[in-house]
């Protein structure tokens, strides 16, 4: 018999049991179903994991004047003009489905006093519609209102400063300020500039929960920071916020590429940030391990259904041996229910999983709804995870499932073709 | 460093009062004068003056005697005579740049310019208000609030008000003068909820280079009700001389060193 | 009558061996495969918090009332008199759940040598007490660690060194507004540089002996502001609940406030927590998946054996008799297995926890000034997870029987017969 009819004959064998094959079916759609919800969460709360520390900082690229990253000092800034040149390269065609955000920032420190007290404080001149897109401080406002992009002036300040310097919204403060020294050499001398003092008013206070911001920083308009500081269009650094982490390297390399010969440097998040890197590095083993996990999972259940199904079955294998089906024919027919099987059941699986899947990317999925524990710690960060699923991670793991119940069956097949007869006829 | 209680806010009252000036505004042309004349009290071409302060905080109390040397506005030495773990201390500022000598560690250190804001030694008063340093603001609007008598002497009262853009954290400030030789007496700093904050007192007036100055000065904070809390800073000018010979060899970095 | 339905039970399930090895080894291998991830689950975060509480934080601190956040240097523990320092730290070291403890003071000054002045943190440490709490001493780049022979020596972070021009064996003054108010200031010299890569140390922290400090900010040798504490690794999850221990222990001779780090590093607990949530799920699903294995096994062996159960009632057994029974195979099968799976898994949680999954090669060499950052990720021991699992495959085992058990159970005994 050619293999094509033993094909159709596996096929139909298949619908003599309808609703046993439904089932198994099912059972091992759903395992793809599963696999591919959970590479969904994986990723998708891995990537989230990785923007809101970043949001905290300078996004997952960022762009700073050469040895900014080893001194920190507030003198070094990025020369005119790489604010224009970059922002049109972030904003162009090729470029813009990868970047959510583009703030160019200018970091200072200085002194803000209030009638009942003064503190040190990071001054961080931004652009607030940019900032929006990078930073999480706008989304963290808990009084009064976010910088306005057309606000000439204003400041807003972090709960714990507010609540150290006593001041509400619409209350005055005064901020002073050292004058940025614009000099060529390296030497550090001690000059400074003059000291500047400006009244600014509170227009709104965040929290995010993290001492060290809500303390002691503070954002002002853009404009009005570089006025003080003597500056204009100057800034310290430009922090892009991508849509995907995964983007990161390709972003730096092609912003390098972009500012070869400007005297800045570009580093994706793992080089700014290399303490987070490094706990993260931990998530994404900890994402490669148990995807490692769930596919062996699927993988023993794939094993598990079809030795069952074929086990099974030994008087009917038997009975077409009888009738004079050669023991490579009963593989290969028993092979061809494997291969229609499992395609049935991987597009069941593939319907169900991407539904979800789409549910979970649109919805999210918010972690609240399972914990509304006794967590003693305000959540810094948001708890909803939207699922990522890239088109390469849903073909591999369709293809994985495919390859692995192919293989799994072959030892059933085998093992059914070679039945001995009269063993097998026996009723009991 | 820690930060005390608006030793910057006072800083800027200060810079006010006793050393900034004030611009030709339009306000009431003899009330503006009386308080520009308070402005200029300790003002000069230069000036040497020994200077006792006292401050009190609610775990200690320390006394702290100071030599001030001034040419001009921007030349600025202050020497520590006592007490002794502090004795020989110097601070030197010409320019933009400031040194300080350090008697334990026998080494002269670089300054950030923020050091001169910051309170001295604990007190309520920061270098900057010490050493007369100021930048020349025009922040407020003067009117005469009110006339009376205390104490058998006759005194008015001036609200300032600041002006719209003027960096500075009060709300209003209330400066009580003597008529007859408009000596200051009290200066009272009130924050945007009409609350107290602070008040400085002046006292002990005596002739010195033929003016006559407030040789005692009392700065006294107030807690979140209004009430007088334990610290504060006296300030007593045990001596000074205006617009005496001073060579421009004193502010030199050799000079730091006792 | 049961103790026979569970040797029937048990005989039956090895009448067809093949079979039963199989589901045997599929809920079993589905088993250790659970606990496999309940280790790592917990090995990972445990990794986390220790990443970011090792280096200076430590799990608990024991302060004064008052003295955090703001830190005033005035607040010693045990009021201006201070507390005696030893005794203190002794107590808190003989809690069971504390594994170290180290007693700090911390300070605000200003550092200078030939270039900037710079404003920094000061902390004074006993360098054998505090290397058992935290690990900054791993994260040296030059010179080395505090040791008690210098007693003026200091370490700094290699920014800060870079900012204010100094190099090892360099000598640095600090200036400090002292306790009493005067003018702490003295000379230091350099004996090493760290680097962690954390921008608030490497350019912001001076760490000097806690005598030293003590010296420098006119405090008494009874003068601390903190005890450092670190659990013993168990018990870094439950910290919280161990600080409120403490605090209510200690407070009974001593005003004091314990935090643990949950509330000192909130947005690290963030990440813990995100962390713990993922888990769960992902716990979750593999259950799901596992038991898929489970029920269909079950169904399957128990359709295709309408046929025998349908002998055994034609020679007179009930059907509620046939019901347990095929309950007692379920529950015989389930329990085998978890066996089978526990015994499986052993040696493989034993490797994880001992040795560690080493992730190096591709994935591992982050370094970070050339410390290797390697990450072998242990695993821990969760046994509430285990047995959670264990009891959910069986309960699973057991209810995925029942349903074809009570069909069969219907079935006329001559219906039953006729299938083949």
């Amino acid at each position: 018999m050619n293999v094509l009819l033993l094909m159709k004959i596996g096929w139909r064998n298949l619908w003599r049991n309808p609703r046993g094959t439904l089932l198994t079916a099912l059972a091992l759609g759903l395992g793809l179903t599963l696999l591919l919800v959970s590479l969904g969460l994986l990723d998708g709360s891995h990537e989230q994991m990785v923007r809101n520390g970043v949001r905290f900082a300078s996004g997952h690229v960022v762009i700073q004047a050469r040895g900014y990253q080893d001194t920190g000092s507030l003198e070094l800034l990025l020369p005119a003009g790489v604010v224009s040149s970059t922002d049109g390269f972030l904003h162009s065609e090729a470029l813009k489905p990868v970047v959510r955000g583009v703030s160019p920032r200018l970091l200072a420190s200085g002194l803000l006093s209030s009638a009942a007290n003064a503190d040190g404080v990071r001054i961080m001149g931004v652009i607030p519609q940019a900032e929006r897109a990078v930073s999480l401080i706008p989304q963290r406002i808990v009084e009064g209102n976010y910088l306005r992009d057309d606000q000439a002036s204003g400041v807003i300040i972090g709960a714990d400063l507010a609540r150290k310097l006593a001041v509400k919204i619409g209350g005055k403060v005064v901020l002073m300020t050292q004058a940025v020294p614009q000099s060529d050499t390296e030497a550090t001398d001690e000059a400074g500039g003059e000291m500047q003092s400006t009244l600014l008013r509170v227009s709104g206070i965040f929290r995010t929960g993290i001492q060290a911001i809500d303390a002691h920083v503070i954002q002002l308009p853009l404009p009005e920071t570089q006025a003080l500081l003597g500056v204009p269009d100057r800034v310290t650094q430009i922090a892009v916020l991508l849509d995907r982490e995964g983007d990161s390297l390709m972003v730096t390399r092609s912003l390098r590429k972009q500012l070869m010969g400007v005297p800045v440097e570009i580093l994706p998040w793992r080089e700014s940030m290399p303490t987070m890197a490094r706990m993260f590095l931990l998530d994404e083993a900890f994402n490669y391990v148990m995807n490692g996990v769930v596919l062996a999972m699927v993988g023993l259940g794939i094993l598990n259904t079809i030795l069952m199904r074929v086990l099974e079955r030994r008087y009917e294998f038997g009975l077409c041996s009888a009738l004079g089906l050669r023991p490579v024919q009963l593989a290969v027919m028993i092979i061809g229910e494997s291969l229609a099987l499992t395609a049935i059941s991987l597009v069941l699986g593939l319907v169900l999983g991407l539904s979800l899947q789409y549910y979970f990317a649109t919805a999210g999925l918010d972690l609240r709804w399972f914990f509304h524990s006794s967590l003693p710690t305000t959540l810094v960060f948001d708890p909803i995870i939207y699922s990522r699923l890239s088109l390469t991670r849903i073909a591999s793991s369709v293809v994985i499932v495919f390859m692995m119940a192919i293989f799994i069956s072959f030892y059933p097949a085998f093992k059914a073709a070679r039945t001995e007869l009269p063993g097998a006829l026996k009723v009991f | 460093m820690r930060w005390q209680k608006g030793g910057v806010a006072i800083c800027l009252g200060l810079i006010w009062l006793g050393w900034g000036q004030l611009s030709q505004a339009a306000d009431e042309p003899q009330a503006r004068e009386i308080v520009d004349r308070v402005a200029r009290l300790y003002i000069s071409q230069s000036s040497i003056a020994t200077v006792e302060m006292q401050i009190t905080k609610e775990n200690w109390h320390r006394k702290i005697l100071m030599q001030f040397w001034s040419l001009g506005e921007s030349n600025i030495l202050v020497r520590v005579r006592s007490p002794q773990e502090d004795a020989g201390a110097a601070i030197l500022k010409v320019g933009n740049q400031t040194w300080c000598y350090l008697p334990k560690a026998n080494r002269t250190v670089r300054m950030p310019a923020s050091m001169m804001l910051t309170p001295w030694m604990g007190s309520d008063f920061t270098l900057n208000d010490l050493v007369k340093q100021s930048r020349l603001t025009d922040d407020y609007d003067i009117a005469i609030s009110s006339e009376g008598q205390r104490d058998g002497v006759a005194v008015s009262e001036y609200t300032l008000t600041p002006k719209p853009e003027a960096a500075v954290v009060w709300d209003k400030i209330i400066l009580q003068v003597r008529q007859a030789d408009r000596m200051p007496v009290w200066q009272r700093y009130y924050d945007e909820d009409g609350k107290l904050v602070r008040e400085l007192t002046f006292s002990e007036y005596k002739t010195a280079s033929g003016r006559l100055i407030p040789t005692r000065l009392v700065m006294q904070s107030m807690d979140k009700d209004g009430k007088t809390v334990v610290e504060q800073t006296i300030i007593t000018y045990e001596n000074i001389v205006f617009d005496g010979p001073i060579s421009e060899e004193t502010f030199s970095r050799r000079n730091l060193k006792p | 009558m049961s103790g026979q339905l569970l040797r029937l039970a048990w005989r039956n399930l090895w009448r067809n061996p093949r079979r039963t090895l199989i589901a045997m080894a599929a809920i079993g291998l589905g088993y250790a495969m659970l606990l496999f991830v309940a280790c790592l689950m917990a090995g990972l975060r445990h990794q986390m918090i220790e990443t970011g509480t090792g280096l200076l934080l430590s799990d608990v601190e024991v302060q004064t009332q008052g003295y955090y956040p703001e830190r005033p240097i005035d607040q010693t523990l045990g009021g201006p008199n201070g507390t005696d320092v030893s005794a203190l730290v002794a107590v808190i070291a003989a809690d069971p759940r504390v594994q170290a403890a180290s007693p700090r003071v911390y300070g605000y000054g200003l550092v200078s040598a030939t270039h900037q002045s710079v404003g920094v943190q000061l902390l004074g440490v006993v360098p054998d007490q505090e290397q058992r709490v935290t690990a900054l001493q791993t994260q040296m780049v030059k010179g080395s660690y505090l040791t008690g022979r210098m007693p003026k020596g200091v370490v700094m972070g290699d920014k800060l060194a870079v900012t204010i021009g100094v190099e090892v064996g360099s000598e640095i003054v600090l200036l400090t507004t002292a306790a009493d108010g005067s003018m702490g200031n003295d000379r230091y010299t350099v004996v090493g540089m760290f680097h962690t890569g954390l921008d608030a140390m490497d350019q912001g922290l001076v760490l000097m002996s806690l005598a030293t400090v003590q010296d420098l900010l006119r405090l008494p040798p009874a003068g601390i502001h903190e005890v450092g504490i670190k659990l013993h690794d168990d018990g870094i999850t439950a910290a919280t609940a161990t600080a409120a221990a403490l605090e209510a222990q200690l407070s009974k001779t001593l005003p004091v406030q314990v935090h643990a780090w949950p509330e000192l590093a909130p947005d690290l607990a963030g990440y813990v927590q995100f962390n713990r949530r993922i888990t769960f799920i992902l716990f979750f699903i593999f259950f799901l998946l596992a038991v898929m294995g489970i029920v269909n096994t079950m169904l399957m062996a128990i359709i295709e054996r309408t046929h025998e159960f349908g002998m055994l009632m034609a020679v007179g057994m009930r059907p509620v008799q046939v019901v347990g029974l095929i309950v007692a195979e379920a529950a015989s099968l389930a329990g085998a297995s978890l066996v089978l799976g526990a015994a499986l898994g052993a040696p493989l949680l034993w490797y994880l926890q001992v040795h560690g999954l080493n992730l190096g090669g591709d994935r591992g060499a982050v370094s970070l000034a050339g410390v290797v950052v390697g990450p072998l990720w242990y695993g821990r021991q969760d046994f509430t997870a285990d047995a959670q699992a264990a009891l959910g495959l069986a309960v699973v085992a057991l209810v995925s029987a029942l349903y074809p058990a009570l069909r069969a159970a219907r079935f006329r005994p001559t219906e039953a017969l006729r299938k083949v």
